[in-house]
Order: structure tokens, then sequence, then C-alpha cells
């Protein structure tokens, strides 16, 4: 029993922990229409958490992506080339490099955005699905033996764009698969959506409310790695709504009409499967037990 | 390989002509075959992927019965460790691809020992049952001939009452290349035929007549196996849902979406037991305040999918549901094109080509070609082409680009802005089969 | 009766064991037993001074411990221990206390008590000045750091590893002897520094004709990766580094500098020391950094230098880069014990002749076999079967790796082999030793059994036979068994 779990922690120290953040930086969120200030306090709380995240193994790898109104970029790491830099304090030059480059590409991403017209909705799970293409090509390439482990924290203060559920949906099952864990930080409003992933890939979700501790709250609840936090005391997970939201209106429902050859949601009976353009037969579900025995009638 | 397109080919391999197959493989200019070799690997996953049905209209709902052959054939050690030991370690991972796959289908296994068929798990839709069932199988006693009439028989007389809304499929994987049956087959395949039962063979030896003539009769698909990767493949194909029966009936059914109760009121619910537990006496559960509950009855269960046994009502979590949706809406192929082909970054970037998802700085030794999406114009490499539509099933350029976000999933006719029908036009004339597809959803 | 002898026998104890348990085995410690062995809360809160350092320590912190101190590095007043204690799950309460314990020792919190006469915990200041310093920034840069001009001619990473590795393996080609031998030019020779350092870590010593031969700590310095290798060597320099006047700190800071450096970047000697300034040419010598001429103010670490006390951070950072340190590997092993080494250097052929009997010997092949006698003999030695194992392990052939992946073995040797090896070992260990005194020549069969009897009772006995009226006491109880004896026989004779 000990030897296994000396083994385990052991395995943890060896491994690479791949963390990679998406950070909403669109403009048009609550928190910085409401103060712009808001937006460098979190990056620079980012920036800290990914460094100390880098601290903790020499091994561990970062990388930032941004998420902006009008398109999503890596911040860091850059591909190809590096920003030169010379320490000008005592900062450890590997963050500092991270620093650097975060602050130099974020400022150049909002220097080049077009202007916004009206408000413009997040693409988050975009931005984490290439998030995803960017872990699974680190993961391809590691050398046999090494293991890594992935994580995406989404960090933001946008609402989640309902035309996105099929993607987000998808980026939380590949994600499962490839056991990658999604944790949330909402700063705004609790993300039904983003909640869901989190439980499905086990990871945490949080609210922050007061963005003054947002990196305490960051190091408190995300910096443990996933293996590492069924050894500590975590905030427990908030329930998750599981409803289905009907394909017709989007809205969460209890009880609905699935269509039985695509599985499409829909609030209210109807004829025909808008999604398949199937024509359904029996008007109103019949309850399973008439159907069977109608069904062996035919037969005889 | 050799086998999968043999429904089309009129002649068997062997009648074919003489291929050279040596000759595809080129020696680069050192002589070695490395890059040759990666070459054929890549357009082998490019062509897997090409393969897919395209369809929208897929049997969702499946129920599907496992016929496996338990006689003294599987013992053979063709595949290691054995016959049997192979297929009941693939089955172990057909299991949990086929329920990941197919939120809402039943399964169920039936082994044809000596002549004799018995059910060793029913249809349900859980795969812990059908796991346990498979380790037990592990030391069956492998005796005498199978009898496959029998086997489809029981199958048959199973699916004859399940509703005609679900499509209904029968599996067989046989070792023997004989059967032991008690009266003319041909009624029984008739009868499979008349009840339109999929039925689809995995020979583990070599191609049968009678099963050949089954899956000929009932629409499925027939295979030999070449080894255990090949095995695997063959297998793995039946986890995609089957396009929909034309005649089959469809309807919608009604489903609940139970979520945990109190949750305004923010406090914790009282104790109480599960239902799924209640009457299972090798695992009594203890009194919990977790659990789902049914909006009909409310009555709790602790696991989902699962019918209610109180009213019926068939009580699924919304993301059982999505997780089968990318067949329905799958990633429009990407249009492979030269490495040139890639506009570099700008100057101040390093003038490098990257992949659009994964910033792989692209080389034009090592990424001969490059794939470009046909609505968002980005560029992708080989790995995140095929990261994108076996896995992920999401476009990533689509999806973070604003303007062209969500466009191949909205069903609402395409409010496109004004910049992209520029961008429409193009798709027409390079993917065929995506824009008429699109064109469906925009109805 | 009265006069019934006691024989005494003392085992041989004293002689065997040390082929069981050699005092003289090569001792590795890594960073966090180094400085829990060598310092005192005083040196290390001066260690502390040095960001580096603390960066250094705080990666060898357990797991659990650099959560905690992660967690109060930005809460400025003590925090009460029943708070920390609270933070881990109960089941992992064991493993709570080894981190506190380890926190505690390496001085990065202490104990002290707030308002309410609770105990808290509160970081070193120092410690917390410097690792808050590494994050954030703030403070003075570090040295070496200095803007150099852009070098006209960079030196390229292949090109380092290339220079690194021929200096170090000059190290260990004059350990086994062959640099010399082979006619070695003057880049091939090592400093009587280095000699030095062997001497001191005890790798080689002078035998009696005022040569100097190689250890069988020696032999066991050669199996270790370069990395560990590495980390011994540096960690015997430093040992030796008060007596050459240079500071400890100032030396442990600067080797943990160069092991966060970046690798294919130059970095400036300007500023520094004398005496770092000549410990930077020791460096040079090892192969830990380049530099082109010996007064030229730019250098370059190598991949020696990088990660020193993390085996797996190296390894890890390694091969995602796809570029190995390490020379390709070379060895094969066959399930029939076979060992086929491609390769024409001295050293290697040293050191597999250690556990192998070498059969064939070509050009650019070394066909050997692994049989019990060698094996036992290098087990003898003090080489432990984990050794052997992981130096087959390193520098396995690349086709030996690639049938790694296709069976889930995590070695990529035989697996019989390595049983082999082990077993082998375990052979070794089949007997435990206890030192005991016999007692036999008893006159009748009631002496020995009341006896006999009498030292079962009190867990004494080791070992009897009643035809020969023979046992073994342990020797502790020899005293006991011999009073109760003299009154047994005086009150019966």
């Amino acid at each position: 029993m000990d030897a296994a779990e000396v083994a385990a922690n052991k395995e943890a120290e060896a491994s690479i922990d791949l963390l990679a953040i998406v950070l909403d930086t669109n403009p048009t969120q609550h928190i910085v229409r409401q103060n712009p200030q808001n937006l460098t306090q979190i990056l620079e709380a980012v920036i800290a958490f990914g460094n100390a995240h880098l601290m903790q193994k020499a091994q561990n790898k970062l990388a930032v992506i941004s998420c902006s109104h009008h398109a999503t970029d890596f911040l860091y790491p850059l591909p190809g080339r590096q920003v030169e830099l010379r320490p000008i304090d005592g900062q450890y030059e590997a963050f500092s490099l991270v620093e650097k480059t975060v602050k130099q590409q974020l400022g150049s991403i909002l220097m080049n955005a077009p202007r916004l017209s009206s408000p413009c909705e997040s693409l988050l799970a975009g931005s984490m699905s290439m998030a995803l293409c960017y872990i699974s090509r680190l993961q391809r390439n590691v050398a046999a033996g090494v293991k890594m482990h992935s994580r995406i924290l989404v960090l933001t203060g946008s609402n989640e764009c309902a035309s996105q559920y099929m993607t987000y949906m998808n980026v939380f099952f590949t994600a499962q698969k490839l056991s990658i864990v999604i944790d949330a930080c909402a700063l705004d409003k609790t993300l039904s959506l983003l909640q869901q992933g989190c439980d499905i890939t086990s990871g945490q979700f949080l609210k922050v409310t007061q963005l003054d501790g947002l990196l305490q709250y960051l190091l408190w609840v995300f910096m443990p790695s996933p293996q590492m936090r069924h050894k500590l005391v975590l905030p427990p997970p908030p329930k998750v709504d599981y409803r289905a939201s009907c394909f017709c209106h989007r809205e969460l429902i209890d009880i609905g009409y699935v269509c039985s050859v695509c599985l499409s949601v829909f609030c209210k009976y109807s004829p025909i499967c808008t999604t398949c353009h199937t024509i359904f037969k029996t008007p109103g579900p019949l309850p399973i037990k008439p159907k069977k025995k109608k069904k062996t009638e035919k037969q005889m | 390989m050799a086998d999968d397109e043999q429904d089309d080919q009129k002649e068997y391999r062997w009648e074919t002509g003489y291929e050279k197959t040596w000759e595809a493989i080129k020696e680069d200019d050192d002589g070695l075959l490395d890059g040759a070799i990666a070459e054929l690997i890549q357009k082998a996953k490019r062509k897997r992927q090409a393969e897919k049905t395209k369809q929208n209209r897929l049997g969702m709902m499946r129920h599907m019965f496992i016929v496996l052959d338990c006689s003294e054939a599987m013992s053979v050690p063709d595949l290691k460790p054995t016959r049997l030991l192979c297929t009941l370690k693939l089955l172990e991972i057909f299991i949990e691809e086929f329920f990941d796959q197919n939120p809402i289908s039943q399964l169920g296994i039936i082994a044809l020992k000596a002549k004799r068929a018995e059910k060793i798990t029913e249809l349900t839709g859980t795969s812990r049952v059908h796991l346990k069932a498979l380790a037990g199988m592990a030391n069956v006693s492998l005796t005498s001939e199978p009898s496959l009439q029998n086997g489809l028989d029981l199958a048959l007389k199973t699916l004859k009452v399940v509703p005609s809304h679900a499509s209904r499929e029968i599996v067989i994987i046989m070792g023997s290349l004989t059967t032991c049956d008690p009266v003319d087959i041909n009624l029984t395949i008739d009868e499979l035929k008349k009840e339109r039962i999929r039925c689809s063979v995995i020979s583990l030896s070599a191609e049968i007549h009678i099963c050949r003539y089954l899956t000929q009769q009932t629409m499925g698909t027939f295979g030999a196996v070449l080894d255990d990767s090949h095995y695997r493949d063959q297998l793995l194909s039946q986890v995609d849902p089957p396009p929909a029966a034309k005649t089959q009936d469809n309807s919608l059914i009604r489903m609940g979406f139970p979520h945990s109760k109190n949750e305004v009121e923010g406090k914790d619910e009282p104790l109480s037991m599960c239902m799924c537990h209640i009457e299972n006496l090798e695992e009594p559960s203890g009194l919990s305040t977790t659990g789902h509950h049914c909006p009909q009855c409310n009555s709790k269960y602790c696991e989902l999918p699962v019918e209610c046994q109180c009213c019926g009502l068939t009580l699924v979590s919304a993301p059982h549901l999505a997780r089968s949706y990318h067949h329905l809406f799958p990633v429009p192929n990407f249009e492979e094109l030269p490495f040139e082909s890639v506009p570099p970054a700008a100057p101040d970037c390093g003038s490098l080509r990257k992949c659009y998802a994964c910033i792989k700085v692209l080389n034009g030794l090592t990424d001969k070609s490059v794939f470009k999406c046909g609505y968002c114009n980005q560029f992708f490499c080989i790995d995140c082409d095929i990261f994108i539509h076996e896995t992920l099933h999401a476009c990533v350029g689509c999806n973070t680009i604003p303007g062209v976000a969500g466009l191949v999933y909205q069903k609402q006719s395409g409010k496109t802005p004004s910049g992209d029908t520029q961008q429409q036009q193009q798709p027409k004339t390079m993917l065929p089969s995506t824009s008429k597809q699109r064109v469906e959803y925009n109805m | 009766m009265a006069d019934t002898k006691s024989g005494r026998y003392a085992s041989s104890s004293a002689t065997i064991s040390p082929l069981v348990q050699s005092p003289e085995n090569l001792e590795c410690k890594n960073f966090q037993d180094y400085l829990r062995t060598r310092q005192t809360p005083e040196s290390l809160e001066k260690l502390y001074n040095y960001p580096p350092i603390c960066l250094a320590v705080f990666r060898e912190l357990p797991e659990i411990a650099r959560q905690f101190v992660i967690r109060i590095l930005f809460v400025d007043q003590p925090v009460p221990q029943a708070v920390v204690s609270s933070w881990g799950a109960q089941r992992i309460a064991k493993e709570q206390m080894e981190a506190t314990s380890c926190l505690t020792a390496l001085n990065v919190w202490r104990v002290t008590a707030i308002p309410g006469g609770l105990a808290a915990w509160e970081l070193s200041p120092t410690f917390k000045k410097s690792v808050r310093q590494v994050l954030l920034g703030g403070g003075k840069p570090w040295a070496m750091t200095n803007t150099l001009d852009k070098d006209s001619k960079p030196r390229d990473i292949a090109f380092l590893d290339t220079y690194a590795m021929a200096r170090w393996r000059c190290v260990l080609h004059y350990m086994v002897g062959t640099g010399s031998r082979n006619g070695g030019t003057d880049a091939e020779a090592i400093s009587p520094d280095a000699v030095r350092i062997l001497l001191h870590a005890n790798l080689m010593k002078r035998d009696e004709r005022d040569g100097i031969t190689i250890t069988r700590q020696g032999f066991q310095f050669l199996l270790l990766d370069t990395r560990a290798q590495v980390w011994h060597f540096m960690l015997q320099y430093l040992e030796t580094c008060e007596e050459r006047g240079f500071s400890l700190p100032e030396c442990l800071s600067m080797l943990f500098q160069l092991s966060f450096s970046t690798l294919g970047r130059d970095y400036s000697s300007e500023g520094m020391s004398h005496q770092m300034l000549m410990f930077l040419q020791h460096l040079r010598e090892f192969g830990l950094v380049f530099q082109r001429k010996r007064k030229e103010g730019r250098f370059y670490p190598t991949r020696l230098a990088l990660n020193v006390t993390n085996k797996d951070a190296a390894q890890a950072s390694t091969s995602a880069d796809d570029e190995r340190m390490q020379e390709r590997g070379y060895i094969v092993v066959e399930t029939n014990y076979r060992v086929y080494a491609y390769t024409d250097s001295q050293l290697q052929v040293a050191v597999l002749g250690l556990f192998t009997e070498l059969l064939y010997r070509f050009p650019n092949l070394v066909v050997g076999v692994l049989t019990r006698d060698s094996v036992r003999q290098a087990l003898r030695g003090g080489i432990t079967a984990e050794q052997i194992v992981s130096y087959l392990e390193q520098y396995a052939h690349p086709n030996m790796k690639l049938v790694e992946s296709a069976i889930q073995s995590k070695s990529c040797l035989p697996p019989t082999v390595v049983d082999q090896i082990k077993l082998w070992e375990l052979e070794r260990n089949r007997f435990t030793y206890t030192e005991g005194v016999v007692y036999n020549q008893f006159l009748s069969q009631t002496d020995f059994v009341t006896l006999r009897d009498y030292a079962q009772s009190i867990n004494m006995l080791v070992w009897q036979n009643e035809r020969t009226r023979t046992m073994v006491v342990q020797k502790n109880g020899h005293d006991d068994v011999k009073r109760y004896w003299k009154k047994y026989s005086k009150s019966g004779g």
C-alpha cells in the first residue's frame, strides 16, 4: 500500500504537467466595461499564476491563449521566435520571458483589433478546442515512458455563447477521452455549460466575485495538479444542472421529446423533425407496452 | 484492408491482376524508406476519414445482440493468445466505445455453446453488466460446434418485441467454419429479413457462404479478419450507427432530464435510497443525498441513463445525447493543398507558416501537404486535420473566428455576414458533398 | 553431570556482514539530503539570500509542501498550524506530517506564536522574499545576466552537447585509466584539481606504487547516469570549495543559476568576483559551461549544468525537445543473456566488463554474456542489481526501445534477464547472520531438553538439534542461559 503510494508520488514527480490557460480578453465583458483596469488586474494574476505553475517543477509547461471578440491567439508560447530579453530584476529569466511575451502579444492583439460596433460574444469553446489541438500535439511528441498530464483553465467574465453548445460538448468529450481536466473560473456569472464541462472532466469550477483576491483564489483552488487534488480539501463541486435545452427554443426542459433518428430534443411534439426531416408515424408517444402488443400482432 | 471493399468488387482478390505492391514504396535520396512509409501511413489515415459515411439520418437508437461463437474453433491460437481471449479483450473495448457513442442504445450478448444458444446478458443500457459477464467468460469450456440458427432465433425472439423506432442489429462473431442447425437456416434468414434486423458477421477464420448470404439478405456487412488489429477495426466499425432504414418507424420518444432537487433552497437533500439498488441484493446501496430524480414520478436513480422503474420514462442527461451529435454534424472534410499555399505570417512574426490550431511551425520537408477548411479558410497540419475529424469533431477555425462561427452547425437559415458570400461559393466547387449537406441543414 | 561443558562458538558475522551491507558503498545524496545533513539553520538562512538556491530548494520539496508554501507565500501574517493541517485530506495525514517536518528541517518555515496563544507557521522571511522575487520580479538581477553584444559566432545546442560530453568523458576516461594510455592529447588530460576531487570523493585512491587507481566506489560511479555523476561530483567539489577559499553559498548559487539557465544562450561573466571566475574555470573544465577563451567575458551553459538536481526534469526536458545529451544507446541484450555492445570505447568496455564475461572483441563490437559468476562478482564489488539493470537500460540500443513500445513492459530489456539479475542479488541475501553461542556435549538428554526449553522460553534460541544435543543461543542471551545452567546443574547435581 505504502509502496504503491510512493510509486505514485514518484510518477507524479516525473510527469510533465501542462497547463493551458484560456483567458477571455473580450473588451465587452461586463467586468471590463465596468472598469478597464480590471483586465490588467486579471492579466497580472494570470501571469503570476502561470509562473507559479512553472515554478512547481522544472518540466512543467504553460500555454496561454487569449480569446477576444475578434480572434483567438496564442499569447505564450510563440511559435518559432522568442522575445529577446535581458533581465532587469531578480525574476527568473524563464518567468520574465512568460510575462514579457504575454503582455507584448496581448498588447498587439488589442491594438490590431477592429472597432467594436456592438457587444460581441466570446467564442470560448473555439479557444478551448484550439487548446486541445495544442495539447494533443505536445502529447503526441512526448518521448516514450514520459507521462504528461494536461489541463485547461478557463477564465472568463462573459456569458456562454448558446450557439456554441455543440462545440462545448465536443470539447468536453474530447477532453474526457484524452483525460484532460477542464477547470473554470467564472469572474462574473455562473456558467452552466462550463460547469457541466468541469463535472464531466472532473475539474474544478469556481466563481470569484471580487477580483482583489483573484491570485490567491487561483493559487488555492487551481494550482494543485488534478492528481494532487484528492489529497487536499477543496471546495465541494457545485450541483450541476444536466437538463437539456430544446432545439426549438433553447430552453431548459425537464421532459422532452427526442427524435429516434437523430436524437434532437424538442419541447413539444411535432410531426416532423426539423433537424433530420424525418416524418414521425405515431401521433404522440405511445406508452411502450401497448406498442409491444401492436408489434406482435403485426407479426401474426 | 483486402476485403473491406469486396462487396463492390466483382472478383476475389486472388482473381485480380498481379499487383506490384512494393512499387508504391519509393526510396528517398538517402536510400531510406522512412519518409515514404510515413507518407503511406498519412494517406491511410486520411482515407479512413474520407470514407466515413456522410449521413444525417442514422439509426441512433440501437438494439444490438452480439452473438459470440464459443465452440472448439475459438480455442485456436491464431489470434493471440487464443481467438476467444482476443475476442473478449476487443469486446471490452467495443462495449465501452459502443455506449460512449450510442448513449441510449441497448446491447445483449448471446453465446453459442455446444450447438445451443445461451443468453449471457439481457438487452440493457449499462456497460457494467456486460463487462462483468465478459470477465466471466474467459474460462468457458470450448467444445463442439456452434449453431448459428439457434443463436439467431434467440436474438430474433427478443428483438421482435423491441419498439419499432429502434434499429435492430445482430453482430455475429464466428470462429467456426461450420454450423450445426436443427432445421433449414434459410427460414430464419427470411424471418430476419422480414423483420429488417440487420445482421453483420465477423469471421475469425474464413469467408463462409451462409454468413455472407445472411449479411447480404439483411443489409449487414461481412468481414473476415486478417489479424488482431484488422479484427479490432472490423469490430469498431460496428460502433458507428448504421444509416436509418428507410422503412424503419420513426417517432419522437418522450424522455426525462433529471436534475438534482432543492437546488434553489440551498439546503441538503434528505437521505434516500435509489431505485436501481433497492432490489439488488449483491450490492445494496447506502442512503445518500445525491442522485437523479425522475421528473415525472420523482423516484431516484444513482446512474444515468436508465429507464424509470415506476413510470417507464427514459431518463437521460443532456450530455449523453450530445455525445452522439457529432455523427449528425460531422466536420466537412478539409481540402488538401501543397505546403506552399499557406500564407506566411507577417514578417515581424518571423514570416513563419504555422498550423492554425496547434501553432506548429510548418516546414516544407515534413509537412508536404496542409489542409484547408472550406468555411474559415484556415490551414491545418495533418495531425490536427485528423484530430479535428476523428476526435474533436469541431473545426477550430470556424469556432474561433466570429464571422463563420457556428456556420456549419446552425440550423436556422444562414444569416451569415455579407462578407461571407464569396466563401460560400467556393466550397461548392471544392466540396460538393459537404455543401449539399449544408443546404440541408439550412432548410 | 556437574562438569558439563558448554562450548562456545562465536559466529563469523563480523567477517561476512560487509558483503551484505557494505559501508563503503557509493552514497548518492539528493539535494534535500545534502541540505539536511550538511547545513545548519543559520547557514541555510544564509543560502536563502540567493534566489536561485531558493528556487532549487522549492522544487526539491515534496509536492504537498510546495502547495503549502505557494498558499502562504502571499500571506503576510503567520498562519495557525491548525489551519494548515486542515488543508490536507484526512487520509494523507502521514504524508502531510512528512511534508511539514521537511519544511521545518529545511528552515523554510518556522513556528511562531500568534496572539491568542496558538502556534502558527511563518515562512522564513529571507526565503519568502527570495521566492517572491523569483516569481514576480524586483530586487537585483541575478549575476551573470549582464547585457552582452550579440555573439558574432553563436554556438548552437548540438555543438554544446558534443563539447560537454567530450569534456565529461575525459574525467571518466581518466578514471578507468584509458585517457593517458591512448596517448591523450592536451585536451584529454585533466587538471590536478579534478584529480584531487576524485581522490577526495574516494572515487580513486593512491596505490602502493603511488599511482592512482579507481576504487570500488569509482566503478559504481561509472554505472550512474551522466546527470547523477555530475551531481555527485559537484557535491564533492562543493565540500572542498571552502578550503579553496570559495564561499559555499556563492558557488551553490552559481551552480543553480546555471542549472536554471536557457540552453544555447550566452551569459556574461562580467562583474564576477575573482573566486567565482576561478569556479567558472573549473566548471569549464568539467564541461558544465563552454567558454571560448579563458579571458572572454561570455560563456554558454551546457546541458550537463541544466537541471542538475532533478533527474526527471532532465529526462523530460531533453526528450521533449527530441535532443539527447546521452550518447546513443549501443547495447543489445538478448534473452539468452548475451550482451552485444556496439562500441570501441575503452571506457564502455571497461564498465561492461564489470558485470559481464567478455567473449569476443571486434573493432566496433564487443560480445559478452551475463553469467551468474560475472554478476555475482559485480555484486561482491558493491554494485547493486538495480545499478546493472539501469545501466543496461540507459544505454540500450534504439532498436531495443522499439520493442518496448510494442509490448507493455516497463523496461526495454528482456524480462527474463532483468529478473535473473535481481534473483542473483537476492540469492546472496538468503542468509541472515546472527551472532550466537553454541552449547553442546550435554551428558544427558534431559539436561539438553531443560536448557533448550528455557532458552526457547526467553526467545533466545536460534537453532537446536536433539540428536546431536546441540543448540545455539543468541549472544545477548548467553549470560542468562549460562546463569540458568549453573543454577540447574547445582540443584540437580
